[in-house]
């Protein structure tokens, strides 16, 4: 079931949305009440979200009869950001530090704007460990965390759809870094394309990156995808649902590659077809790359009782390739994202 | 931690035909059992077009073609409203035929002096080109030569990974090539090691078999249409008329399975391999329904006068070291992914040792 587009232009009403509403503070407390009761101290609210490593999957898929661009991320616990925002009461001007996280303000002064805030502004503070350019969601991560640290310092929710619309209207396109579980999300439109109601099965990634130059994931083109490979985005996609239904790492390992396959056209991973030797041998499930960014990862089941031998046996084998910066994370890790109460 | 999908009604009957049924006939042996296959290429086809400003309206459109893929269009043309010409030749069935102008397609069949000299493929070409400068605003699919034919397969193909985590080898007839091509070109990119077993028939040119008469409508084909790409096969059976409607009749009585001929040959080679690949998974795609064969392949009088009957087969194909060696029993060939011209130079190799 997907969710509805569009749904809904204020918090706080009943049947805005099915998605999960974050709990950051109580809705009864307005900020007028907490201010002249409680406290004179300046108001300050903290958000975390994490990063992820690229997509799973990403191309063009049907919805309600249009097509539209699409995407799977693959969750990257081990990156995350953290926002404090510090409200600043009478002044309604908002910053950002580093002052270049434009888009993390944009955030700010967006959910401000929805909350209805008038006269308070207030300090953005954003600490990431996310690098920019190699397509791990840097930005949208800085973005969510910021939405979600401005609802925490004005003690008000919004459900996660409408926090991903927001992040979509702060940064032209976001990821479903929002989300707690798959889904195939239009990260242009901010909109669940196919909800496929379960978490990611335990993923073991060895990471490492495809070329040596970021990736400006705005200033690059979209792909153009041709007739045939719109509709094969739709194998993939079969295949997704039964991945996620059965919790199988070597179903959606399949998916991934096909998905980075496709999108050599657009841009290419240097070796390749050294990359899909490596990923046989070492008996891989899969090979998946950031789609409009420069991260590569070789996707093992992370229960798999060989999986010890299986990825030394990758180390080896890129290292063959030439590869010899690598990095290791499983996507089940402690990703507890929700706002610190 | 179940995904929670509700039914919905289908929006028209084309709808609701366009998608096989995936049916388990015995351990790892599947169908993939299409009401009528070519509705699905018919209306995609026919709905990129629109959406490419090819076709409106008021386009005629125009397809040489005597069977399934001519209904599947009258289906698809209907429903759109759109004014539609068959040009077919008189061995046409008068049960389709009326079928097809209760649809509201204009029929028209080529015979007499025209397919004495050049030949029925021929003539039927030259009447489509007639037709088309009559109507200047026309449209013609092309089965044969239009890519769009494959790509409509996609549908097929995410029922398929949606239905299996995995599949070992698929099974299909081939006519245009377009189903076989499409289903097995999308399946391989996130199966690449997936086995394709074309089904072709005695005295079919698709495969570099000697050119014959066929007994067999709808399995093979006289031409090479461009749309087949040989170098998916991993191996190709040609199955006699007479061992496919044996075997349509006992995928009818072991599976109450009522599906045409080319289905019955589809059946007869996935089942011989899923024999011999015990634990491996195997899906044979089945094009059409039983129906418009009652009064052929489903009555024994019929099948008697004809030459065909009897329900004994062959057990086992015979391997064959190449297509021009093919005589009028089952056969194999090991394709090995190669194309056409691979293949056909290696008869040269060989007649040359």
């Amino acid at each position: 079931m997907s969710s509805q587009p569009g749904t809904g232009n204020h918090f706080g009403q009943g049947g805005v949305s099915d998605d999960a509403v974050i709990p950051g503070g109580t809705l009864l407390a307005s900020p007028d009440f907490d201010r002249t009761t409680f406290s004179t101290a300046p108001r300050e609210g903290r958000g975390t979200a994490r990063g992820h490593h690229g997509e799973l999957l990403q191309g063009v898929f049907e919805w309600s009869g249009g097509l539209h661009r699409g995407l799977v991320t693959l969750p990257c616990p081990t990156m995350s950001t953290e926002v404090t925002v510090r409200i600043t009461e009478g002044a309604p001007a908002w910053t950002v530090d580093p002052p270049w996280k434009t888009k993390a303000l944009r955030a700010a002064l967006a959910t401000a704007g929805i909350l209805g805030t008038g006269a308070a502004g207030g300090t953005v503070s954003v600490r990431s460990n996310i690098p920019s350019g190699f397509g791990m969601g840097s930005s949208t991560s800085d973005v969510t965390a910021t939405i979600r640290a401005v609802l925490n310092a004005f003690g008000r929710d919004l459900p996660t759809s409408r926090i991903a619309r927001i992040a979509v209207e702060a940064e032209r396109a976001a990821d479903p870094l929002m989300f707690d579980r798959m889904l195939l999300f239009a990260h242009r439109e901010g909109m669940i394309i196919e909800d496929l109601h379960v978490r990611m099965p335990p993923m073991k990634v060895l990471g490492f990156v495809a070329r040596p130059d970021p990736v400006e994931t705005l200033a690059f083109t979209p792909a153009r995808y041709s007739s045939w490979e719109i509709e094969c985005f739709r194998a993939l996609r079969g295949l997704l649902r039964r991945g996620a239904r059965e919790g199988s790492v070597q179903a959606l390992g399949r998916v991934a590659t096909a998905s980075a396959r496709l999108n050599q056209r657009f841009l290419r991973v240097d070796r390749f077809a050294s990359l899909l030797q490596v990923m046989a041998d070492s008996g891989a499930a899969g090979i998946q790359v950031a789609h409009s960014g420069s991260v590569v990862g070789l996707v093992f089941d992370a229960a798999d009782p060989d999986l010890a031998r299986k990825t030394a046996l990758a180390s080896r084998g890129l290292l063959r390739v030439g590869i010899s910066r690598t990095w290791e994370f499983c996507t089940e890790g402690d990703d507890e994202h929700l706002p610190d109460p | 931690m179940s995904t929670f999908r509700i039914r919905e009604p289908f929006a028209d009957a084309v709808e609701s035909a366009v998608l096989p049924r995936l049916i388990r006939l015995s351990g790892g042996l599947y169908a993939a059992a299409f009401q009528l296959m070519k509705l699905l290429p018919a209306q995609f086809v026919l709905r990129r077009a629109m959406e490419q400003g090819l076709l409106t309206e008021r386009t005629t459109v125009i397809e040489t073609t005597s069977g399934t893929y001519g209904l599947g269009l009258a289906m698809v043309c209907r429903r759109l409203g759109l004014p539609l010409i068959l040009v077919g030749d008189p061995a046409i069935e008068s049960p389709l035929r009326r079928r097809l102008e209760d649809l509201g397609a204009r029929v028209s069949i080529v015979s007499g002096q025209a397919v004495r000299t050049g030949g029925i493929q021929q003539a039927r070409l030259d009447r489509v080109e007639r037709i088309r400068q009559r109507h200047p605003d026309s449209f013609i699919p092309g089965q044969y030569d239009n890519p769009m034919h494959i790509n409509a397969y996609g549908r097929v193909a995410e029922l398929i990974t949606e239905s299996f985590p995995r599949l070992d080898a698929l099974v299909c007839p081939v006519g245009s090539g377009s189903s076989s091509t499409g289903i097995a070109g999308f399946l391989r990119m996130v199966w690449p090691e997936l086995i394709l077993i074309g089904v072709d028939t005695t005295g079919s040119v698709l495969f570099g078999a000697p050119n014959g008469r066929r007994r067999l409508r709808g399995l093979g084909n006289g031409l090479l249409p461009q749309v087949l790409d040989h170098s998916l096969f991993d191996e190709v059976h040609w199955i006699p008329a007479k061992d496919a409607f044996a075997t349509t009749r006992r995928l009818h009585t072991d599976h109450t399975l009522f599906m045409g001929p080319t289905s019955g040959a589809s059946y007869h080679v996935a089942r011989w391999w899923a024999e011999r690949n015990p634990g491996a998974t195997v899906l044979a795609v089945m094009p059409d329904e039983g129906h418009r064969y009652q009064r052929t392949v489903y009555h024994d009088a019929w099948l008697g006068r004809e030459g065909f009957a009897g329900d004994e087969v062959a057990k086992e194909p015979l391997d064959i070291a190449h297509p021009g060696e093919l005589g009028q029993v089952w056969s194999r060939y090991p394709w090995g992914r190669r194309t056409r011209a691979q293949v056909v130079e290696e008869r040269a190799t060989l007649d040359a040792r």
